[in-house]
């Protein structure tokens, strides 16, 4: 789905379904959905797939020089696929990168919008 | 043998001396939740430099307590993952200096194989075959223990381990961080059926999974009408983005949720409701986060047929926890490990007891060792 050096930026508040919308990301680099979790904790979950596959959760960081000295921008420009959750932490965000919200309408349903893609280039998607 | 055990995966900076992977001889924690409180949360820039500034003198008392010095040390255990990344360079990097300055060998140890350990290192420990359940704020995992080295994962949680709701949850009421004690203590002022929320049982599995029950919390605390303007007292900070977005103006009235464009003020922290509200809900969740914990701990032994269960992870400190588990093993007649809050939470002890059984066998890490923040056990 993504080439080497893509990145995703997701927003959306809790329990909006980014952890589902990764986990789906993820199973397309060959990652079992029971293993991609919530990154809350770690921040930056690595994944050794080809090309490496970064989630990055900046649910915990506030302050945005903390967000830069976790080195967001060094595992973005890696050469890896990497998709943030939180990227409302982000105050820039590079141009052309994909965005994508998940907005909570009731239990059962959500509103995406996506952002960011040449819709008359199917590669892309 | 004496193992000199070290910690840093996340904001506790430990060290422990253990001697023939059994006796405790020093076990040193320097906790960091006062500097993390004001955040809300733990900033892993600060928690790698607290680390920095801490592991000397914390390795140093460990020494001290023990009695010994650098020269009686055999061996030198160190985490390397899983964890924040900045926190454990800083206590692999000190590990990796002592034994090449030392000559001494280096032992790498998973955190989860901590956690395990620290059932063992009790005066009353269980014999294998043991079920193991590890709930932290990094962690949900389920393993059967057949033998030191021996695990098989049964199940683990698929989105957000039970402590990282707990904090969650937390925040959401404005309560602040760390979420498992304030909850836990809340808890007992409410009504634990005030609420049906979610136990996802995830059937024909032993994996877990919360963030069904994190999403209902917060749906709840949404639909609540008795609200209040989020206490400043509970040191709630608005988000970067909020202040940015907003232009510093007054937090407007705000639909339930936003709907705006991409970055369209998205972020924003939920209304607290009243305290009787607050007491109901942390009450309520708790049950649920109980609930499943201890019906899938009671599965395994139910299916595996083990007979002994141990608990550990910083959740396992929580009372309400604690208590079902023991009635449930009181019900179904096993013996149930509780480890001492020293060794449930974040400690070297339990790393430097993993550590002898890694020299034992013979694995011994390299000096090019390199930590990792995610390390499947």
């Amino acid at each position: 789905m993504q080439s080497k050096g893509g990145t995703v930026f997701l927003y959306g508040d809790l329990g909006a379904g980014k952890t589902t919308l990764i986990k789906g990301i993820a199973s397309a680099f060959g990652i079992a959905e029971r293993d991609t979790g919530s990154a809350s904790f770690v921040i930056v979950a690595e994944h050794e797939t080809f090309p490496p596959f970064y989630h990055i959760d900046l649910y915990r960081i506030e302050r945005e020089e903390d967000i830069e000295a976790m080195g967001i921008w060094e595992y973005i420009d890696s050469g890896g696929v990497t998709v943030v959750e939180w990227a409302e932490r982000l105050s820039e965000i590079p141009e052309n990168a994909i965005k994508i919200k998940i907005n909570y309408i009731d239990e059962n349903s959500r509103e995406i919008f996506i952002e960011g893609i040449d819709e008359t280039d199917w590669n892309n998607m | 043998m004496k193992i000199l055990g070290i910690d840093t995966s996340c904001d506790d900076t430990s060290a422990s001396v253990v001697l023939d992977g059994g006796k405790i001889l020093s076990n040193i924690v320097s906790s960091q939740t006062e500097i993390h409180k004001k955040y809300g949360g733990i900033v892993p820039e600060l928690a790698s430099r607290r680390h920095i500034e801490l592991i000397w003198h914390v390795a140093d008392e460990a020494l001290n307590k023990a009695n010994i010095t650098l020269d009686d040390l055999d061996a030198i255990a160190v985490c390397h993952g899983p964890g924040l990344i900045g926190s454990l360079l800083v206590g692999c990097n000190f590990a990796k200096a002592v034994a090449y300055a030392r000559k001494i060998p280096l032992i790498a140890v998973n955190h989860l194989e901590g956690h395990i350990f620290s059932a063992i290192l009790e005066d009353s420990k269980p014999s294998f075959p043991f079920i193991s359940l590890i709930a932290s704020g990094g962690h949900t995992s389920l393993y059967v223990v057949n033998g030191l080295g021996q695990y098989i994962e049964l199940g683990k949680t698929r989105d957000d381990a039970a402590g990282e709701v707990y904090d969650k949850v937390a925040k959401m009421l404005g309560l602040g961080y760390p979420g498992g004690p304030v909850i836990d203590r809340l808890a007992k002022e409410g009504n634990p059926k005030a609420f049906d929320f979610p136990r996802a049982y995830v059937p024909e599995s032993f994996d877990f999974s919360f963030s069904g029950l994190k999403t209902a919390v917060k749906i709840e605390i949404h639909k609540s009408e008795v609200r209040t303007r989020t206490p400043k007292s509970f040191g709630v900070r608005p988000s970067t983005h909020e202040v940015s977005a907003l232009g510093q103006k007054p937090d407007p009235p705000q639909p339930p949720l936003d709907k705006g464009g991409i970055e369209g003020g998205a972020f924003s922290e939920p209304r607290t409701p009243n305290p009787e509200l607050i007491n109901d809900i942390a009450a309520s969740f708790q049950a649920s986060v109980v609930d499943v914990l201890v019906r899938k701990a009671e599965w395994v032994i139910i299916k595996k047929g083990i007979r002994q269960v141990a608990l550990s992870g910083g959740v396992s400190a929580n009372s309400e926890l604690r208590r079902r588990m023991k009635e449930m093993a009181e019900d179904r007649e096993v013996e149930l490990f509780l480890p001492s809050i020293a060794l449930c939470t974040d400690n070297a002890a339990m790393i430097a007891a993993a550590g002898h059984h890694h020299f034992m066998s013979g694995r011994i890490a390299g000096i090019d060792l390199n930590p990792k923040a995610y390390l499947p056990l």
